[in-house]
């Protein structure tokens, strides 16, 4: 506060002679100050301008009127709201925690001695989360159509055809398998890159102790890994709360313009709020409920974290 | 040493910052330079009548395949005061949140804008950041459109016009002969429209037809859904006068769910959902044989198909038509040259331009007198084994009914579809699904 009280002194009264301290202070001020004015544009006065917006009704167009906490209560006792809440936390768990498991176990198998053509896998498996989420989604949404080779699948081993548009469970299984197959790769690249940071004469002294395969993934790999582990939960349990583009894409193909209630998350919720319907009040109102639950669910996740791995703090 | 340090510092910093400064002010000025221009051009050419030498520049967004770009140079060739800068979109929604966005922040909207039908209530209802064409003059060629898609871009009371009338999509019955043939149907299009000329004659013929060949008849519940509720009087879920909800009242919306669910229950509504991969496959390999939809849907068929070339024909639908899609050129309140803007939107949808959109892009005509012109009248298909197909078209555009849609029209319609859906899905109870999406549709218009 004061250094920047000292830089506008420095404008308005540039006769002044300024002392060393003061003009490091300004040129430090000066050369971080793009990022503030970027963030400041970008970032800081859309996020003001949502919780003002919050209390207004608006389409955009004609002009806004105040309605006070209203939209919020709409929001709140809106069932489908709700439907999108636990829709979101359903699918990222169900995208969730399959996928990091059997990143884990992927990274273990690439990290062995034994596999050949390493780099070819690691190249592989991590396309998938480069590849664009559009022509994901399209190509998942061929496999799980109502006569696609997802049911034609089910059906050559004589179970029944399953829903994948409409089904409760078939809706998340469809969207929670496409997160699996494009997170996977991006999680086992981290955890391989922890792996390989594990020094190998830990193994070694284990190995001359007697301890066997098993033994020394559980009392060497895992245990050394927990930083790693704990990084790709948050980043995960952040990113799924804000999933979007696969529900979107996925149940857009049916020719409604609205998502389903089994496949509604709180962000295509929120989207379809301002851009179908035109109600820029309760998306604005939406954007802060989901602001308060990813606070939440972060406060959440470093208690945890904080508990778990004390050692890495 | 630490003083040259510090000048060097003292001059990029400097540099930096004005450069910032420059980069940020520098498109402001020369907007705002090319704004007090382009007034003072507009200016000049209303004193001058536009005979003096002044340019005037046009900005146009088009969207879409559209031959407007021709027609663009042809009207800069015969005017020379006139510039023309297209600029096209491929996808609809950008293109008109664009405008959403220019119109709301007061600034950067063009002179002319292509809307969409689908768009068109969301700026129906902010007549404030348009022209009202009918005070430019469209008055004088509201004779020469068809009357349900001149209304379709008016305010109820038809004081206010948003734009001019473009290209139309009536929808029809696309069929295929092969699968007729099959059942012991007529294939003449002349013939099978006459056995399908009421909804409840194409129940019957649907049922008979599945009953006989397995093959379900129609394509998708939502192209059937539609087909019936686009049929209306005048108005769908709501109430052209108030806006109020009518949706659980009007006959025609009831009559469109409950002939869906029959189609369904009787087996002869395909499982596909629309645009799914397998509802493209099935329109090639023949898992249906009718699909009904509008003029740009044969573009669709013949992509989807191409191995059933010459077995689709046109017919038409029972009892009317209903129209899918077409555009307007609207002129938003922020253009300073709305006389030049009105002058080139009105020559451009006149009938000789639209007759060389349709031959050159394919789309369909709004000016009824067209529909007699030679090149028009007599344009065949390969695709559909030499048929008429420009005609049909006509001959369907001259049975649609004029239908207010409202603000909240898709999102309400895609309740109504999510009910059918879980009944043909799921095998939920008709009724309980009509009563949870009207429930649905009651909460969404509260918060409006």
């Amino acid at each position: 506060m004061a250094t920047t009280a000292q830089t506008s002194v420095t404008t308005t009264v540039p006769k002044r002679r300024l002392s060393e301290r003061q003009r490091d202070n300004f040129f430090a001020y000066l050369f971080i100050s793009p990022f503030f004015i970027i963030f400041g544009i970008f970032g800081l006065y859309p996020i003001l301008f949502t919780i003002y917006l919050s209390f207004f009704k608006w389409d955009a167009l004609n002009p806004m009127k105040y309605i006070g906490l209203q939209n919020y209560q709409f929001v709140l006792e809106d069932s489908i709201f709700w439907t999108s809440f636990s829709n979101t936390l359903l699918i990222s768990v169900m995208g969730t925690i399959p996928q990091l498991l059997l990143a884990l176990v992927i990274a273990i198998f690439l990290n062995s001695a034994f596999t050949k053509f390493k780099q070819a896998f690691r190249v592989m498996f991590f396309m998938p989360n480069i590849t664009s989420i559009v022509a994901v989604a399209l190509v998942f949404s061929a496999i799980y159509s109502n006569n696609g080779m997802g049911n034609w699948l089910l059906d050559t081993f004589g179970l029944d055809a399953v829903a994948w548009n409409s089904g409760w469970w078939g809706v998340k299984i469809a969207i929670a398998t496409m997160i699996m197959w494009r997170w996977t790769g991006y999680n086992m690249v981290i955890y391989l890159s922890g792996l390989q940071s594990i020094p190998t004469d830990l193994y070694e002294a284990a190995r001359i102790d007697g301890a066997g395969r098993f033994q020394q993934m559980i009392h060497i790999t895992l245990p050394l890994l927990k930083p790693f582990i704990i990084f790709t939960v948050m980043m995960s349990t952040i990113g799924s709360l804000q999933l979007f583009t696969e529900p979107y894409v996925f149940l857009g193909q049916s020719g409604t313009s609205s998502l389903r209630s089994e496949g509604i998350t709180m962000v295509n919720y929120l989207y379809s709020e301002a851009f179908s319907n035109s109600f820029f009040g309760t998306a604005a109102a939406t954007a802060v409920i989901l602001l308060v639950f990813t606070i939440i669910f972060s406060m959440i996740n470093m208690w945890a974290s904080n508990k778990l791995g004390g050692d890495t703090e | 040493m630490s003083k040259m340090k510090k000048a060097l510092m003292l001059s990029t910093a400097a540099i930096m910052v004005f450069g910032l400064a420059a980069c940020g002010s520098s498109n402001n000025s020369s907007n705002n330079a090319s704004k007090s221009n382009s007034s003072n051009t507009s200016n000049a050419s209303d004193s001058s009548s536009n005979a003096s030498g002044e340019t005037v520049e046009l900005s146009f967004w088009t969207l879409g395949n559209t031959n407007y770009e021709d027609l663009a140079n042809q009207y800069m060739k015969d005017h020379s005061n006139v510039v023309i800068k297209i600029q096209n979109t491929g996808d609809q929604t950008a293109h008109h949140n664009n405008l959403t966005t220019a119109l709301s922040a007061g600034s950067g909207a063009p002179d002319i804008f292509q809307l969409e039908i689908g768009f068109m209530e969301r700026f129906l209802a902010a007549q404030d950041s348009f022209y009202n064409l009918n005070d430019l003059g469209a008055t004088e060629v509201k004779a020469n459109f068809l009357d349900w898609k001149w209304a379709q871009a008016s305010s109820v009371d038809g004081s206010f016009q948003i734009g001019l009338p473009t290209d139309i999509a009536p929808t029809v019955a696309y069929y295929r002969t092969d699968l007729l043939e099959q059942a012991g149907l007529p294939t003449d299009p002349v013939e099978f429209s006459t056995l399908i000329d009421t909804w409840d004659k194409f129940a019957s013929v649907a049922k008979q037809f599945t009953d006989k060949t397995g093959i379900p008849f129609v394509d998708s519940r939502d192209l059937i859904y539609n087909a019936v509720r686009d049929q209306a009087d005048g108005q769908i879920y709501f109430d052209k006068q108030s806006g109020e909800f009518i949706g659980n009242t009007n006959p025609q919306v009831k009559k469109a769910y409950d002939f869906t669910i029959k189609g369904i229950q009787e087996g002869w509504v395909a499982n596909y959902a629309l645009w799914a991969a397998d509802w493209t496959q099935a329109t090639n390999d023949g898992g249906f044989a009718v699909l009904s939809g509008p003029a740009w849907m044969l573009g669709n068929i013949k992509s989807n198909g191409p191995d059933s070339k010459g077995l689709w024909r046109i017919a038409q639908l029972p009892e009317g038509s209903g129209n899918w899609g077409g555009s307007f050129l609207s002129i938003p309140k922020q253009s300073k040259h709305a006389e030049e803007a009105y002058a080139f939107i009105e020559w451009m949808t006149s009938q000789e331009q639209q007759l060389q959109t349709f031959t050159v892009s394919g789309l369909m005509p709004s000016t009824p007198a067209l529909f007699e012109a030679p090149e028009f009248k007599d344009f065949t298909d390969e695709f559909l084994g030499g048929q008429a197909s420009a005609a049909e078209f006509a001959s369907a555009a001259e049975r649609v009914a004029p239908i207010y849609y409202g603000p909240l029209h898709d999102q309400t319609d895609s309740y109504i579809k999510e009910a059918i859906q879980n009944v043909q899905e799921k095998d939920a109870d008709p009724q309980a699904e009509w009563d949870a999406a009207i429930q649905k549709i009651e909460n969404l218009i509260k918060r409006s």
